[in-house]
């Protein structure tokens, strides 16, 4: 089975006091640490063990500047068997312009199953999987936390909400947007990332895609950026842990907790 | 006296005896250097590994834990007998090759001793005969009766069989030389206490009967010989012959890791990292697999053991001895040759899954408690270390590494947490400013804090009482803020290589940067990875070197006393056995008005590890019945103490856990070395 998986290169905002840049659209990146998009990984891990089980190939495919090119090398180190990084010249883009763009590139790759995550770690918007799909028109599900192929269908166990799953059959060709926890995406060492430098990863400049200046300026746009204002209704407890700790069960007694 | 010939020019059955002595000695020469050949192969199958530098250092520790075998009285009695055994070995041997010589029809160590030299060596026999006699029969007693608890999993078989056919050796000598006594009407002038004594035996005993006697004591002891000779190579009596070459051969850089391969420059080059077959071992990781004697000592002193983990040392490398030697078999076709048909038989080649857990390999907290006490300088370290490579690489290590690698990757320290606030602590203390050392600039001392001093809460206060300490000294010191990376001590523990390369560069590039005397480390895991690690050599020292030595130049006054109580030290593994730092803290510690100091029983070379830095961070071991820190925390009990004093933050926090986790509080305490200085100024 022939498998074409998105990754996205993300900000690590953990316990990072982020700051907006001037243009107060943006959030500064710059100075932040960036890793694979957590639900990547795991679609890159589906897609390398299916690969292991059903034979077949696997390909990364990010859009994004050279240092976006870290994602597809860890891709590699995983298993994948080539990377396809579309240069995208430093343009703003919204999650319809990344799919309309990754659309193009993947019409031109065989497969049977695309992978997307289900969102991305810095805007959250889970766009690109489904926007994909319908651009390639290709029967999908998102948010799917299992996958067994049976013939030429995929069965996929899809999270609703209130701890309710689905099970639905798809014809293949299909894309699924894949969920955290699917699997354990397994560990690729330094030496694994730099080794895997050796295998083919290719660039095409976006510019080369043919694509009209319709698809490619963002249908929304950030107009601004602002951290939300301090309410109140927090107390922060200070000093010692048992004076804090007092307090913290003085506090419990007068909500009415029974102790 | 009684007219006879030398049994070796007697005839038997018309065959003159020194065609059997031919006879005996081919056959055991041809299967003794079948046996070594196939061990060599073995050898030459292990990757390289460069020991041959500082001769000099190597000789002296061969003649001192060689030929001395200084390790051997660290277990009294054992240790006495084995000496006793050893120098019997060496004084018997020349005996053994001038009865075999005789044996083969052509002497020669008589025709090189004159009478009075016989007369001395043969003083000399009989008395080493008496002693290794005894030996033997005490090793024999002690492990039928004492029963030591490390030798459990040992080989008793071979262990009797060896000393039966010592103490057989040295029967068979002393029988030959009392009938020749006999037989040559008294020993004249000369004292021979052993043979003499027993030729009282035979005085009475007839022409005929004395002639057969002192040819079947001849042969006898020649065919033992001979056996011995071909029994060695087969088991643990292996060390015999390569014992003396392990120690000469024996790692000398203490605290350091080997590279991955010591033939190959660049992580990139190697197709395979690590180990996970026998023959990607090194050749001396193999020649360590003949030696052991499976005495135990490392799994005696082993935390992770101790704490019902799923490793013993000793069985480590018995189960990986075994293997090896299935593996290239004495005869048949070696599996290690490789058959990529045989799916069954490339299983069976690799380690985990066969021969070892990958729970034993991770259970390991690189202490060196085995590697300090083993008398043939066995190395175990490197060789898991090796094993974790691989795993790592193969992904096969805990998960819970994964996001702990990717932290330190990513943001220099293991939390995850921002480098922009790496230095929020210094920021925090009151009083006090502390430079953060750009690049270009100058200091004295350059303060590298590492990872847990700069994020953990209880770590970051032993940071603040380093600070205190320099600045009422008056010493000119700076940080590396925000631009400091974990140290890497630790992944490369793991066996995470690559990672630990990667934050190397990363320091050595920003520490290049800044001119600075001398490296002060909060941590003796920083301390020893910086000096030993790094391939840039700096000057580092542990602050407890420093705080000593400012202390001794009078620029530490201490004005206070330590709170009343019995004080205990307790040696952390990076400071003391892998750097030899022990004495420094102590005089530190002594230095401090009102303190009293007690030892505990296992303290310098033979400190317990508080269950260590690394690992047992983010992967519990689940058959562990028991902390190490809260058997630690026990020893300093015993030894009557009300706080133990620390010098390494894991140890502290371990401690602590231990102590609340045991309700121990209000009689344990445990405070960080710097702390307590602190506390007096």
């Amino acid at each position: 089975m022939d498998i074409v998986v998105c990754v996205k290169r993300v900000p690590f905002t953990q316990e990072v006091d982020l700051e907006i840049d001037r243009s107060k659209r943006f959030v500064a990146t710059e100075s932040l640490a960036h890793v694979i998009n957590d639900w990547d990984s795991y679609a890159v891990e589906e897609a390398i063990l299916l690969k292991e089980k059903l034979g077949g190939e696997v390909t990364a495919v990010t859009v994004g500047s050279e240092d976006d090119e870290e994602v597809l090398r860890r891709a590699l180190a995983m298993g994948a068997d080539r990377a396809v990084r579309i240069e995208s010249g430093g343009m703003p883009m919204d999650g319809t312009v990344v799919a309309g763009i990754l659309a193009s590139v993947i019409r031109n790759i065989p497969c049977d199953l695309v992978l997307t995550g289900v969102q991305a770690d810095d805007d959250n918007q889970a766009v690109v999987g489904v926007t994909l799909a319908e651009l390639l028109g290709l029967s999908h599900a998102a948010v799917v936390r299992g996958i067994e192929v049976s013939g030429a269908d995929i069965v996929a166990r899809i999270e609703l909400e209130g701890g309710v799953d689905e099970i639905r059959r798809l014809r293949l060709p299909a894309l699924l947007t894949i969920q955290t926890g699917i699997n354990e995406p397994r560990y690729v060492s330094v030496m694994g990332i730099r080794k895997a430098s050796k295998k083919e990863l290719k660039v095409i400049d976006v510019k080369e895609l043919g694509l009209s200046q319709n698809d490619l300026v963002p249908p929304t746009e950030i107009e601004e950026i602002y951290l939300p204002a301090d309410t109140g209704g927090a107390e922060m407890l200070k000093g010692d842990p048992s004076v804090v700790a007092e307090a913290v069960i003085d506090i419990m007694r007068r909500k009415g907790v029974a102790l | 006296m009684i007219e006879m010939l030398h049994p070796a020019a007697r005839t038997y059955a018309g065959i003159p005896g020194y065609v059997f002595g031919w006879l005996a000695f081919s056959v055991a020469v041809l299967f003794f250097a079948h046996v070594m050949r196939k061990r060599y192969i073995l050898l030459k199958a292990g990757r390289a590994d460069p020991r041959l530098e500082k001769i000099w250092e190597r000789l002296k520790g061969f003649f001192v834990f060689g030929i001395l075998q200084r390790r051997q009285p660290r277990y009294l009695w054992a240790g006495i007998i084995h000496i006793v055994i050893f120098w019997g070995f060496v004084v018997l041997g020349l005996r053994s090759i001038d009865l075999l010589t005789q044996a083969l029809g052509m002497p020669v160590l008589g025709l090189l001793m004159d009478r009075s030299a016989e007369a001395f060596y043969g003083l000399m026999r009989d008395i080493a005969e008496i002693c290794v006699l005894v030996a033997c029969l005490w090793a024999m007693g002690r492990r039928f009766i004492a029963r030591p608890k490390r030798y459990e999993g040992s080989s008793h078989t071979e262990a009797y069989i060896v000393l039966g056919l010592i103490s057989f050796l040295m029967i068979t000598d002393i029988g030959y030389d009392a009938i020749g006594l006999v037989i040559e009407g008294g020993n004249g002038d000369n004292f021979a206490p052993a043979s003499g004594f027993a030729s009282l035996f035979f005085q009475e005993t007839g022409p005929s009967f004395l002639r057969s006697g002192h040819a079947l004591a001849f042969w006898l002891h020649i065919l033992a010989f001979l056996f011995f000779l071909c029994f060695l190579p087969m088991g643990k009596h292996f060390h015999i012959i390569t014992a003396l070459p392990n120690v000469f051969l024996r790692r000398l850089a203490k605290g350091s890791v080997k590279p991955v391969r010591w033939d190959v420059q660049g992580l990139e080059e190697i197709e395979k990292i690590g180990v996970s077959r026998i023959e990607d071992f090194t050749w001396k990781q193999l020649l360590d697999l003949f030696t052991c004697t499976e005495c135990g000592r490392c799994t005696d002193r082993c935390p992770a053991f101790s704490a019902g983990r799923p490793l013993s040392p000793k069985s480590l490398t018995m189960k990986l001895r075994d293997h090896a030697y299935g593996m290239f078999p004495l005869f048949g076709r070696s599996p290690a040759a490789g058959d990529k048909e045989d799916a069954d038989e490339e299983e069976r080649r690799e380690i985990f899954g066969n021969i070892l857990t990958e729970e034993e390999i991770w259970s390991c907290t690189t202490c060196g408690a085995c590697e300090e006490e083993c008398p043939v300088f066995i190395e175990y370290i490197d060789k898991i270390i090796d094993m974790r490579r691989n795993l790592i690489e193969t992904s096969n290590a805990p998960r819970a590494f994964n996001q702990v690698f990717m932290h330190l990757e990513k943001t220099g320290n293991p939390f995850g947490k921002p480098p922009s606030k790496r230095s929020a602590w210094a920021s925090e203390l009151e009083g006090m400013s502390v430079r953060v050392l750009k690049e270009g600039d100058e200091t004295d001392i350059l303060y590298y804090v590492d990872s847990y001093p700069s994020y953990d809460p209880r770590a970051q206060s032993v940071a603040a009482a380093v600070v205190r300490t320099l600045n009422l000294a008056g010493v000119e010191f700076g940080i590396l803020g925000p631009k400091e990376k974990d140290s890497g001590h630790q992944v490369r523990r793991m066996g995470e290589e690559g990672l630990f390369q990667l934050l190397m560069e990363e320091n050595m590039e920003t520490l290049k940067g800044i001119k600075f005397k001398k490296i002060v480390t909060t941590d003796p895991h920083a301390y020893n990875t910086l000096r030993n690690d790094y391939s840039i050599k700096f000057q580092v020292l542990h602050y407890s070197m420093l705080m000593n030595s400012l202390m001794e130049q009078g620029l530490l006054k201490p004005k206070r006393d330590v709170e009343p109580g019995i004080y205990t030290y307790h040696d952390p593994c990076y400071l003391g056995r892998h750097n030899g730092i022990y004495d420094e803290p102590r005089r530190l510690l002594k230095s401090l008005p009102g303190l009293k100091l007690v030892e505990m029983e296992r303290s310098r070379d033979r400190s317990f590890c508080c269950g260590g830095g690394d690992i047992i961070l983010w992967h519990e071991i689940s058959s562990e019945k028991e902390r190490p820190a809260g058997i630690r925390i026990n020893m300093a009990r015993k030894a009557g103490a009300g706080v133990i004093v620390t010098s390494c933050p894991f140890c502290l926090m371990h401690f602590e856990d231990a102590i609340k986790t045991a309700g121990l509080e209000w009689e344990l305490k445990v405070v960080d070395l710097a702390e307590l200085v602190v506390s007096t100024l």
